[in-house]
């Protein structure tokens, strides 16, 4: 297995507060690997460097043997990264399908002018978009739902909303930042399930930060324990399960696993 | 040599009127974070107050200048009552606090124009024209006098916010109103507080502007280059608010003085745009970071 | 009411249409707010009458001409300024238009602040229908496309929006130079209807009752920003005769709006042949729920 995205020495402060000091790993293609730590350890700082909205302060990330680091968000996402977030970012106001449509926009290439002037090439891109969208709202079986204003949907569903999102815009590396948040155990299986279908059926690899053990623990090929904004320990759950240093972090908070 | 300094000192006395108007932007700012643009229209009334007491009632120039202190402050808190409260407790985004803002702004200019008219007034003289000679320069006696107030009440204003408990609870609630209603801060009694600050000091600018040049109900849009001012100095900051103003007041006078005096409106709001680009949080502003 | 009256307000009402559908493309569907859109009205009224008065171009191409240069210094105003965040952005428009005014007041090519009489008339209800025909098509075919839904995107939630890659900065620019365009032919339009061009017609409070007019449409709806030109730029006409009052009733009333119903009239809804037939349809199957539940308790 190829590595798809690598982390060389990234560091990232806040004036003067190391946020993410001197951070080390590496994401296999087609692997799920979790992200977990402690609240303040900096995992989504880790996830907003690689998506481009922070700048590194030093280091390089690496995506597909290209240095990522300080590029612009859109850019990367360009390149195949994208991501979910912590407090779900949906457009609000739009319809379950008009959010799925929306990010669907990579996928045809008309103009203003063509869209103004609705010629052939706005028409046949338009097409291709609206059977994108239904095929993403079927495989997340959201098709029920799909005129459904984003806002108004209940949670769990808007969580698979941003997902649905995520995947439309094919990209190869998802990072999804506690997907399963405020869900009970039954929906916590299912999101499961549905992680390991996606990257089956997309072909994708995906970077997890949860702090659902049986989450992490049942679906992940390798898990990056992050205190601090160190790397505490790296390896298969098992080996982390074991590992005496991540076991003293945890037990030293011990309200974090839930 | 002393053409310059006395342009300075012009300067100074302008710009220190500018700072009692701008602290009034930058204290609704650092609270709400909305440019009050309301605050132009209680500068107006205020004069309007102190030019009718010293005129139809013929009160002397101390008590109509502290009642016109008191009724702008009156205004002000009873703008914020009516078209601000509503919108803070529903959250509504700070544009619809700008827009209600100058809603305000319209309906108070226009009522001075309904019912008092469109005229320009000019305030009773109080001090004499002849100024103070301090060898080549001179210095005006109202000029002495603006600058004398308007600096007492920005240390008064200093005292209140470093000194008293009200202020302490001031400039908890501008670091984060949430986190300050959580610790027991009443929001709504220091919004009331901040507006009523404002709006004294609005008045006392007010009659001191209208003493300077004349009364009209346009001088609202003069006020607007007190924002500028603000901005300048980096919009909810109160030391900001005063250099900013200073700096505003005498590069304006420079401007005026030599190269044409239509070019100072123009240098006011193209400096505005030039903060904005080189340094958008101003002079004393901070910066933050969006968070994901 | 004679025709000629009505005629005068019905052009007047377009042409603060032609403003506002393009300042609802920013604001209601961008979501950037501008202060500064006379100050685009102007670029845009003074390039067209240079070109009609000084280089006899005719009047069409003129309004283009005209349109393009507003949208030419929006796309440099934009460039200085568009990353700035929230209202720093509408404080640096407030500025520039304010900014556009004092230097026209210096400018004595054109008049300077006393002003530039006999502009030809040459707009009419005839053209300013068509005009205004022509932008609402092009503002509904845009919307309906992936770079209008990038827009809204961008309105809602930028930080996703840039998550699934659409470049925000080009979007506000591409944003923010249409809605200059069709503020500039406004102003073009505006010229060459009064005959007459003052650097006073610019003020902060024309780009101010812009915005309103937008507001009071309701954020995100054509049709809103429609109604909202028409009744707002007709109503102090008419009530012209309560002359001082009636600014007084415009600003207690923006308030009102503002305190009361944000979401304007069309609180983002569109008056469209679908829509209307959505809620034909919605009204007879609740008429139809109510005869079979009998209506207890809905």
């Amino acid at each position: 297995m190829t590595t798809i995205l690598e982390l060389k020495n990234v560091t990232k402060q806040f004036g003067g507060l190391t946020a993410v000091g001197d951070m080390n790993f590496q994401v296999k293609k087609d692997s799920i690997s979790g992200l977990i730590g402690p609240n303040g350890a900096g995992k989504t700082t880790i996830f907003n460097l690689i998506t481009g909205i922070y700048n590194v302060t030093e280091g390089d990330i690496i995506f597909e043997n290209n240095k990522i680091q300080n590029m612009e968000p859109y850019k990367i996402a360009d390149m195949g990264i994208t991501r979910t977030f912590q407090n779900i970012r949906l457009f609000k106001k739009l319809t379950t399908y008009e959010n799925i449509l929306t990010a669907c926009h990579y996928n045809t290439d008309y103009s203003v002018l063509d869209a103004v002037i609705r010629n052939k090439k706005f028409k046949s891109g338009e097409k291709k978009l609206v059977q994108q969208v239904q095929a993403l709202l079927e495989i997340m079986e959201l098709t029920d739902r799909k005129d459904v204003v984003a806002a108004n949907l209940p949670y769990g569903l808007q969580r698979r909303l941003e997902i649905a999102r995520a995947l439309a815009l094919q990209p190869k590396l998802l990072l999804l930042d506690e997907p399963a948040a405020g869900m009970n155990p039954d929906e916590t299986i299912k999101l499961m399930r549905l992680i390991q279908q996606i990257r089956d059926e997309f072909n994708l690899t995906l970077l997890v930060i949860e702090h659902h053990m049986d989450l992490i623990m049942g679906i992940c090929d390798k898990v990056v324990v992050l205190n601090f904004g160190k790397k505490l320990a790296e390896g298969t759950t098992q080996e982390i399960q074991t590992n005496p240093k991540v076991i003293e972090a945890y037990l030293g908070e011990e309200d974090v696993i839930c | 040599m002393s053409a310059f300094l006395q342009q300075i000192i012009n300067g100074l006395s302008i710009g220190s009127v500018y700072a009692l108007m701008a602290v009034g932007y930058s204290l609704v700012y650092s609270i709400m974070n909305f440019s009050n643009f309301a605050h132009g229209g209680v500068i107006m009334i205020g004069a309007y107050i102190g030019f009718f007491l010293m005129t139809a009632f013929e009160l002397p120039f101390i008590a109509a200048f502290g009642l016109a202190a008191i009724g702008a402050g009156l205004l002000a808190v009873t703008l914020e009552r009516i078209a601000y409260r509503p919108l803070r407790k529903r959250n509504a985004p700070f544009l619809y606090f700008i827009i209600s803002a100058m809603g305000a702004s319209i309906f108070l200019e226009n009522i001075v124009i309904a019912t008092i008219g469109p005229t320009f007034r000019t305030y009773p003289r109080v001090f004499s024209t002849t100024p103070f000679q301090l060898g080549a320069i001179s210095l005006g006696r109202l000029d002495a006098v603006m600058f004398i107030i308007s600096g007492l009440s920005l240390l008064l204003l200093i005292y209140i916010i470093e000194k008293t408990k009200t202020g302490m609870a001031i400039k908890a609630t501008a670091y984060s109103i949430r986190a300050s209603t959580l610790m027991g801060v009443n929001t709504d009694r220091i919004i009331f507080i901040v507006f009523g600050l404002g709006g004294v000091l609005a008045g006392v600018a007010g009659v001191l502007f209208g003493m300077k040049y004349t009364v009209y109900p346009q001088i609202g849009f003069i006020t607007m280059k007190s924002f500028i001012a603000a901005v300048f100095g980096g919009l909810g900051s109160l030391p900001g608010a005063v250099i900013g103003s200073i700096l505003l007041g005498v590069i304006e006078t420079l401007t005026a003085g030599y190269f044409s005096s239509q070019y100072r409106d123009l240098i006011a709001f193209v400096l505005l745009i030039a903060v904005l680009i080189w340094r958008p949080s101003g002079l004393m502003g901070k910066i933050t970071e969006d968070k994901a | 009411m004679d025709w000629y009256y009505i005629q005068g307000i019905l052009i007047l009402s377009g042409i603060n249409l032609l403003a506002v559908l393009g300042l609802s493309l920013l604001t209601g569907f961008t979501g950037l707010f501008s202060f500064g859109h006379a100050g685009f009205m102007a670029v845009g009224a003074y390039t067209t009458a240079m070109m009609t008065v000084k280089l006899n171009m005719p009047f069409t191409l003129a309004l283009l001409v005209g349109g393009l240069a507003a949208a030419t210094v929006s796309l440099i105003i934009g460039k200085l300024t568009l990353n700035l965040k929230g209202d720093y952005f509408c404080i640096a428009t407030l500025g520039f238009g304010e900014a556009i005014r004092l230097i026209l007041d210096n400018v004595q090519y054109f008049g300077g602040a006393r002003g530039w009489p006999g502009i030809p008339r040459e707009t009419g209800l005839m053209n300013v229908v068509v005009w205004n025909v022509i932008a609402v098509i092009i503002l509904v075919n845009l919307i309906k496309s992936r770079h209008g839904r990038n827009m809204q995107a961008i309105r809602e939630e930028e930080m996703a929006s840039q998550i699934i890659g659409i470049n925000v900065f080009k979007y506000k620019m591409i944003s923010l130079a249409i809605s200059a365009a069709y503020a500039g032919v406004a102003g073009g339009m505006l010229a060459h209807y009064t005959g007459f061009l003052q650097p006073r017609m610019f003020q902060l409070i024309k780009s101010t009752e812009l915005t309103i007019i937008v507001i009071f449409g309701g954020l995100g709806s054509i049709s809103g920003s429609i109604i909202g030109a028409i009744v707002l730029t007709s109503l102090p006409e008419i009530l012209r005769t309560f002359h001082q009052w009636r600014l007084v009733v415009y600003g207690a009333s923006v308030i009102f709006i503002m305190i009361t119903r944000p979401q304007g009239l069309m609180g983002g809804y569109e008056i469209s042949i679908t829509n209307i037939k959505k809620l034909i349809s919605h009204i007879s199957s609740l008429g139809r729920e109510k005869t079979t539940v009998g209506g207890d308790n809905k």
